[in-house]
């Protein structure tokens, strides 16, 4: 077990020395997962929005088709994207393949249906009286979507924190898409994962203690926001 | 727009249904421009689903509405923004009071003068914008969401303010707060009020054009009380209903066992003593709970608790002052048993 206290302790070390190889794979993951996030709410809100306000043919079966993606093994997502990404697939031309850009479209992909159901459920969820209320002050359609859209907005920062979560913990993707190059497309999963396969414990340690305080800011987060909705 | 010899509303025919079921039937119903109208009546009666159709929430299945001589549809209705409705329990938006007042100001493109209305709105309401204007929408009592509800409809000078159970989770002080908010909006604005209200004496004292509605229909006035079944064969002319404590009325062949009494206020006779030399059928102790003065006329309704039946009564004021009857007395209720009309 001397080991794992030692490996702890090489950890502390290069996070107070500010380890640039570790803080690399630390800014890489952020830089991957904020973009992914503002892509993902930018198309996941709308969508949601749509799905949960509005009654249309087909709404069920949409809802069932994105509610399944949730489940959506990361490693398929991969799969998909590396095959479109990829110099032979249909979007090769790009050269996305083992970049950030690239792994920020699959982590989208990852996370777009989080976005999607968790919006559409607090839309969903609003106080019958919101809708009576608006009307009986006066708002028109569009004034009634937008205060709607407002006033679930605590509820939608809950989709936002959750699909965080998802996009800064996944590895698959991220192993996939960017080939865990060092100072460019490795992320603190990945690193890990690395690091634990060739035994040195301690940059993997340090790594995911970095990870969990992700986590824990993320939860606390998401506490603070379940009660203020 | 307005049709100078129409009444405010008329509502023809209409008919609301949920599901299957058969919600609400108005053959005919006329309400006048600047009036004050009352609707009282048991819990399911119907008055939430009219007021929501009176305020353009709701749409009847059947029927017509007329505004102002024009006839009202969901896709065709200039009139929306001149009714306003306060609900039973009023939702605030996730803002401050302040935003709250404004938002119908501000969703009407108004911009000039906002923040002196919203502190008009709100002193109208007996709350001090200087400690409310800020406050968050969690951060007030029940009574005061109440009022900040009504403030943010009072601002938008409404032509028809229509309140739904406005005093059913307020306290005293809120409850004379908004009797005198709305008062006052009728006065200056001469706007329409429409309240149904479980509070009998509290709508009295707004009112005296109160109509009661049951199982769906308007079937009276306010003060006319409803004595519901089971009604049980007692003699070959008479039928019973027990009453918790064991009294009996008596009514005349109700058609059937079930059915509801209406019995009017006017009809009972109010004694200190026992009655003894009284041929009527049903004499009743009670005791008074309440009295309120009937507005614009020399009578009084007293409310008697009779063994868990509710009566309401009507006495001439020199009647009331005679006996000295005061609330928490014992007194008799008599009336005749072919007082009783049938629902």
């Amino acid at each position: 077990m001397d080991y794992l206290a030692q490996g702890l302790i090489d950890a502390i070390r290069l996070l107070m020395s500010l380890d640039e190889e570790t803080f690399s794979a630390i800014l890489t993951t952020l830089r991957i997962s904020s973009l992914s996030i503002l892509m993902s709410l930018s198309i996941g809100i709308p969508c949601g929005f749509g799905l949960g306000y509005f009654d249309f043919p087909g709404k069920k079966p949409i809802r069932s088709v994105v509610d399944t993606l949730l489940a959506m093994p990361t490693v398929v997502v991969g799969l998909f994207v590396y095959a479109f990404i990829s110099r032979r697939g249909p979007l090769g031309e790009f050269g996305l393949l083992f970049t950030i850009p690239g792994i920020a479209i699959a982590q989208t992909i990852l996370v777009l249906p989080i976005v999607i159901s968790l919006t559409a459920t607090a839309i969903e969820s609003l106080d019958r009286r919101v809708r009576f209320t608006l009307i009986s002050l006066g708002a028109k359609r569009s004034q009634i979507a937008l205060a709607s859209l407002l006033e679930a907005r605590y509820a939608v920062l809950i989709a936002v924190i959750t699909a965080y979560g998802r996009a800064i913990s996944e590895v698959g993707v991220s192993m996939m898409i960017g080939g865990n190059i060092k100072w460019n497309t490795r992320t603190i999963t990945t690193a890990i994962a690395l690091e634990t396969g060739k035994g040195q414990f301690s940059m993997g340690i340090a790594l995911g203690i970095v990870l969990l305080l992700l986590a824990f800011l993320v939860n606390g987060s998401l506490a603070f926001l379940r009660k203020r909705s | 727009m307005r049709g100078s010899d129409s009444p405010l509303y008329r509502l023809e025919d209409l008919a609301f249904f949920y599901g299957e079921r058969f919600e609400l039937h108005i053959p005919k119903l006329d309400i006048p421009e600047g009036c004050t109208i009352g609707f009282i009546g048991p819990n399911g009666g119907g008055k939430s689903t009219l007021l929501k159709i009176l305020s353009f929430l709701e749409h009847p299945h059947q029927g017509t509405i007329l505004f102002s001589g024009v006839k009202v549809t969901p896709d065709a209705n200039p009139f929306r923004r001149q009714v306003t409705i306060l609900p039973q329990e009023p939702y605030l938006l996730k803002r401050t009071v302040f935003e709250n007042v404004a938002y119908g100001l501000k969703v009407r493109g108004e911009k000039q003068g906002i923040r002196k209305k919203v502190h008009e709105a709100l002193e109208q309401v007996g709350l001090m914008p200087g400690s409310f204007t800020s406050r968050s929408w969690h951060e007030l009592s029940g009574g005061e969401a109440q009022r900040v509800a009504l403030a943010s409809r009072l601002i938008l000078r409404p032509r028809v303010l229509i309140l739904d159970e406005p005093t059913t989770s307020v306290d005293q002080s809120s409850a004379l707060l908004i009797k005198e908010s709305i008062n006052a909006c009728r006065r200056k604005l001469n706007t329409t009020l429409i309240i149904s209200s479980h509070d009998h004496l509290w709508l009295n004292s707004v009112t005296h054009d109160i109509r009661k509605v049951y199982q769906g229909r308007i079937v009276g006035f306010a003060t006319e009380n409803l004595i519901f079944g089971p009604w049980k064969k007692s003699t070959d002319s008479l039928y019973e209903k027990i009453l918790p404590d064991g009294q009996v009325i008596h009514a005349v062949s109700p058609q059937d066992a079930g059915a509801t009494a209406i019995l009017d206020p006017s009809d009972i006779v109010i004694s200190t003593a026992h009655p003894d030399h009284l041929s009527a059928q049903n004499t009743l102790s009670g005791i008074v709970t309440q009295l309120s003065i009937e507005p614009f006329s020399d009578t009084m309704i007293m409310e008697l608790n009779c063994g868990g039946q509710t009566l309401l009564c009507r006495i001439t004021s020199n009647a009331a002052r005679e006996l000295n009857i005061l609330p928490g007395e014992r007194v008799w209720a008599v009336f005749k048993a072919s007082s009783l009309r049938w629902y």
